[in-house]
């Protein structure tokens, strides 16, 4: 992705262990939903990826592109660890996730990733398999819907909050 | 420091933040107390659950969100020229990381230089602001622990004068005090006015002259080491496991810095040192931010008298609102902010063309401190948890967002 150059190393292992065949300069790589885990795993202990550095999940609505097929509704969940010390390199990978499909936590491989991916499933509605604690981060506990939906109008109301 | 091996186990084993206290057998009264959301010492509004077995915490649970403004959402409805002064108010206690973080990812999305002069004001400003950001750290701070420092409103003080010195530097470059709105894609929008250097080093003699004083009153003082000295322990596996950085991954005797391990702007160009401490506890964490400043200051004498001529923009004027466009790719730009790593993930395609992000997620770095809290907390008196919070330095609105 743009900003992010990958290490040569990363781009070996995704190639090799994880099956990604493309590498798009302007996208971080595809990874599919099974391999989230042992990915974040290996990255860590074969690479010194120990930071963890961010969960950003995305909601895409149905696209239909010139003379394409329709790109149905679906998310993507971007995960980022970063190595530290000098030379500090940033490791990030997308997951596609199709509606209702979950993705599995990294809350017990990173403790960081329990507020972070807690944040994401309160503003983006998306479901993080054997979490520890998924609950609301941001909004209050009773709040309906998910606010960062492309479907979730701006000036939604709301009764206030007391 | 090579980290490719795993790290250490740390000495002790680490705290069950998900305890269940049903289960648990207290020794004295089994107590739930609620610190905050409003109290001075949270900061802002931050509510933590506190659950004592007598003045000992066992358990605690902090709920954030008080001040959840939907920044983020915001940004994906107004268009990139038009975000960076809302992201000011994010991290109210240094703007300009927020601005500079912001318009590092749009430039890497747009594919926009920025030219050297500007890179170097950038690194100016920052350091400046570093500087600012840990000296009302540290005011904050004495507030916190309160009585143990004479009430503590005598370095609060002192610490907010010269705090508004460096904010008169700012206000005479942008006009503004705090809400800078300074940068844009490409650069910068003010240049700094002539004599401008002159003052900076006046101020900069003023602050380093004063800085004993401030070491006279905290780390130098009895009182404030027994409060801080092993109180609040992050080791550096659980900080790194967290995502916490800055400061408090320093202190905890991990040499990450972003300024020198990923350069941007000119810190390719300068000496930066990096300051570590091993114990981890808020000693460390004070001595490590304390250093920092003068380290700060260190960096802009070194940077005022060399600034580079040349443009300050490297890019066409914004001269309507949806000019700059994009219409696919991501992007990720991260800057060494006072409390770590601050970045934006920036995603194209979004509304108006494509001249609005299609996504925006502001990675806080104080988000990632405060959950070290259910980690740190239990096991401390009642009295320590006000220390330690406050020795995570956390800004509630970047926090919530």
């Amino acid at each position: 992705m743009k900003g992010v150059t990958l290490d040569e190393r990363v781009v070996a292992l995704l190639s090799k262990k994880f099956e990604v065949g493309e590498f798009d300069a302007s996208l971080p790589p595809l990874v599919s939903r099974e391999r989230h885990l042992p990915l974040a795993r290996a990255l860590r202990d074969e690479l010194g990826y120990h930071i963890y550095g961010f969960c950003v999940a995305t909601h895409w609505l149905e696209t239909t592109p010139k003379g394409g097929e329709p790109d149905p509704e679906h998310f993507e969940v971007s995960t980022g660890l970063r190595t530290p010390g000098p030379g500090s390199k940033l490791a990030v990978w997308r997951i596609r996730l199709e509606l209702g499909e979950a993705l599995a936590s990294l809350a017990h491989e990173f403790a960081g990733a329990d507020w972070q991916e807690r944040e994401q499933y309160d503003l983006v509605g998306v479901y993080f398999d054997d979490h520890p604690d998924l609950r609301r981060l941001m909004m209050p506990e009773d709040w309906e819907g998910h606010p960062l939906r492309k479907d979730y109008a701006i000036d939604t109301g709301c009764a206030p909050w007391r | 420091m090579a980290m490719t091996a795993p790290l250490a186990a740390p000495a002790q084993p680490r705290v069950d933040p998900y305890l269940d206290v049903e289960d648990y057998e207290p020794e004295a009264d089994l107590m739930v107390l609620n610190l905050g959301p409003q109290h001075p010492s949270t900061h802002g509004v931050f509510h933590v659950k506190l659950y004592l077995d007598g003045e000992i915490i066992i358990k605690a649970v902090p709920y954030a969100g008080y001040l959840h403004r939907g920044v983020e959402k915001l940004c994906e409805k107004l268009m990139f020229t038009q975000i960076t002064p809302i992201v000011d108010k994010n991290d109210y206690v240094s703007p300009m990381m927020n601005e500079q973080a912001l318009n590092l990812a749009f430039e890497a999305l747009l594919g926009v230089e920025v030219p050297r002069r500007a890179r170097w004001l950038r690194t100016i400003e920052a350091e400046l602001q570093r500087a600012a950001s840990h000296l009302l750290w540290l005011a904050t701070f004495a507030m916190d622990l309160g009585g143990a420092l004479g009430g503590g409103a005598t370095l609060f003080m002192h610490c907010f004068r010269e705090r508004e010195a460096i904010l008169d530097l700012f206000e005479e470059v942008t006009g503004s005090r705090f809400h800078y709105n300074t940068h844009t894609i490409g650069g910068n929008r003010h240049d700094i006015t002539p004599g401008w250097a002159e003052k900076v080093k006046a101020t900069l003699d003023v602050i380093e002259a004063r800085i004993p004083e401030y070491e006279s009153l905290t780390t130098g003082n009895r009182i404030f080491v027994d409060r801080t000295r092993g109180v609040g322990v992050i080791d550096g596996a659980l900080a790194m496991e967290l995502g916490i950085t800055g400061p408090i991954l320093r202190a905890a005797g991990v040499s990450h810095d972003l300024r020198r391990d990923a350069p941007y702007h000119a810190y390719d160009e300068v000496e930066v040192r990096v300051v570590t401490e091993t114990a981890g506890d808020c000693q460390a964490r004070s001595l490590v931010r304390i250093a920092e400043l003068r380290e700060s200051l260190r960096i802009v004498r070194e940077m005022i008298d060399n600034v580079p001529s040349g443009p300050i923009c490297g890019h066409k004027p914004i001269k309507i609102v949806s000019q700059e466009r994009a219409t696919s790719g991501q992007a990720y730009a991260c800057l060494e902010s006072p409390r770590g790593e601050l970045g934006t993930f920036v995603i194209g395609g979004g509304a108006n063309k494509g001249s609005s992000p299609h996504r925006l997620k502001l990675r806080s770095p104080s988000l990632h401190a405060l959950s070290a809290l259910p980690f740190v907390l239990p096991g401390h008196n009642l009295s320590d948890a006000v220390a330690i919070l406050g020795s995570l330095d956390p800004i509630m609105g970047e926090v919530d967002r």
